[in-house]
């Protein structure tokens, strides 16, 4: 396995694009207002893209900027990294922000997250980021208190960058091209840090076999946030059951994929048990279930899902007359954030009712085997 | 001041329409079905009409695996060969 990061290109940095340029008054509110009424923003203020600012995000990047990161199956229209960078700046991002984001959308491009699915469906769903491993740390990014909530310029702007990305070039805007049925809050932002400190388990970036010191980004297409309370559970399995009971509610279950993430004292719990990720995996796969005939009482039962989880390629597992919540353990994605305070784990499902977006990742600020 | 346009995405390309049919009547008609429950029945429906009411030629359905994701390039290649226009749909 080999490490690099792009080469600088020796080039003219910004001839080789054919970005647009707008000339606006020189004031700062009415070129927010400009950006308003070209349609450019989520509803809220966005910071002016001058070129200054897009220049200096871009120093964070090696690559021409002409360079392609991410692709619109469907329409054909193309990111480039001089277009994630003025979105970057309107978001709000810091330069050194910008290796996050790129990773990110590179993650998004491979097929089977299927970006374009789960941004234009009915699902509603907003691409979660979990930022893995050091690079966290020197952005500032919060793994801590408030999580997924506001306070934090790195984890609220990165994933704001995202949106505008989604929505400035590959125009899938609400309502035309993005028809999320009632879309969540995450949709403005929903990035957050893998907390490290007091983290029993390996880091995400270490258990997707990064090398040491190599951080990551993994991306979900997230449904909307299940807050999991329980204080007074004190065992691996009481703590556990209760998650397990949010992913296999009636409305929240199907073949897709999780992400749960535990607070800091559930993985107490946890960890002075001794249960590692796998085992913890495991036990929620196997409890997030429901029976047949409850899934035909609500009418969600379908055959080919059923046969998709039970047929020839079933995990061990699986119980006859049950579906479970995803198609095996590892569909889980388990880890630590949040507070030291306050028995408040979190269930995140997928979006669809199948498996039309399966998470992925990448690394942060590096390219492996690239040569 | 001056601002970078955020909307810029690469090359623009060449896209194409197909010419327009000038009559329906006796043309073969494809239906594309995309997995989505009760999606079958409700093209095959739909296309019955266009045999009642303009004599076309029913295919076989093709079908694409993925409701939310693009149908394969060979799939659209090949309906593009063996009909003269095409129904699908999207939602539930």
């Amino acid at each position: 396995m080999t490490l690099s990061r792009p080469a600088k290109d020796a080039g003219e940095p910004f001839m080789s694009i054919a970005a647009r340029i707008h000339e606006v008054p020189d004031n700062l509110l009415a070129a927010i207002d400009y950006c308003y009424e070209k349609g450019w923003t989520d509803g809220l203020p966005v910071v002016p893209p001058t070129l200054e600012r897009v220049h200096a995000t871009l120093e964070h990047e090696g690559r021409p900027p002409e360079t392609v990161i991410a692709t619109h199956p469907a329409t054909g229209l193309e990111l480039s990294l001089h277009a994630a960078a003025v979105n970057a700046v309107m978001a709000g991002c810091l330069p050194e922000y910008f290796p996050v984001l790129v990773a990110a959308f590179e993650a998004m491009d491979k097929p089977d997250f299927n970006f374009h699915g789960s941004t234009a469906s009915t699902g509603g769903s907003a691409p979660l980021l979990i930022v893995s491993g050091g690079y966290a740390d020197d952005i500032g990014m919060n793994a801590d208190v408030n999580l997924f909530g506001p306070g934090n310029r790195a984890n609220a702007t990165i994933g704001r960058a995202v949106r505008l990305i989604l929505r400035n070039v590959f125009q899938m805007v609400p309502g035309i091209s993005d028809k999320s049925t009632q879309g969540h809050p995450g949709k403005y932002s929903f990035c957050i840090a893998e907390r490290m400190r007091g983290n029993p388990w390996p880091l995400l970036c270490e258990a997707q076999g990064y090398p040491k010191g190599v951080s990551s980004v993994t991306v979900f297409a997230a449904g909307g946030f299940c807050n999991v309370e329980n204080h007074g559970g004190n065992t691996p399995q009481q703590v556990l059951s209760s998650i397990a009971d949010a992913m296999a509610s009636y409305g929240c279950i199907t073949l897709g994929q999780s992400v749960v993430i535990l607070a800091p004292e559930h993985m107490r719990i946890l960890a002075d048990a001794g249960w590692s990720r796998e085992e913890a995996q495991t036990y929620l796969f196997m409890h997030a279930k429901r029976s047949v005939e409850g899934m035909r009482a609500v009418g969600k039962y379908r055959a080919s899902e059923y046969e998709k989880q039970h047929g020839a390629h079933a995990h061990q597992l699986v119980e006859t007359g049950y579906v479970h919540r995803g198609l095996a353990p590892e569909d889980i994605l388990m880890t630590l954030g949040g507070g030291d305070a306050g028995g408040h784990s979190c269930f995140i499902p997928s979006w669809s009712r199948g498996r039309g977006s399966i998470m992925q990742h990448k690394p942060i600020g590096v390219c492996i085997d690239c040569n | 001041m001056q601002l970078y346009d955020p909307t810029t995405s690469g090359p623009q390309r060449e896209l194409l329409r197909a010419p327009p049919l000038t009559s329906l009547d006796g043309k073969t008609i494809g239906i594309l079905e995309n997995g989505k429950l009760n999606a079958t029945e409700m093209l095959r429906e739909l296309a019955r009409l266009f045999e009642d009411r303009h004599g076309c030629k029913v295919h076989a359905a093709y079908s694409k695996s993925n409701a939310s994701a693009p149908a394969p390039a060979q799939i659209l290649k090949k309906a593009a060969d063996e009909v003269d226009f095409l129904i699908t749909g999207l939602g539930d």
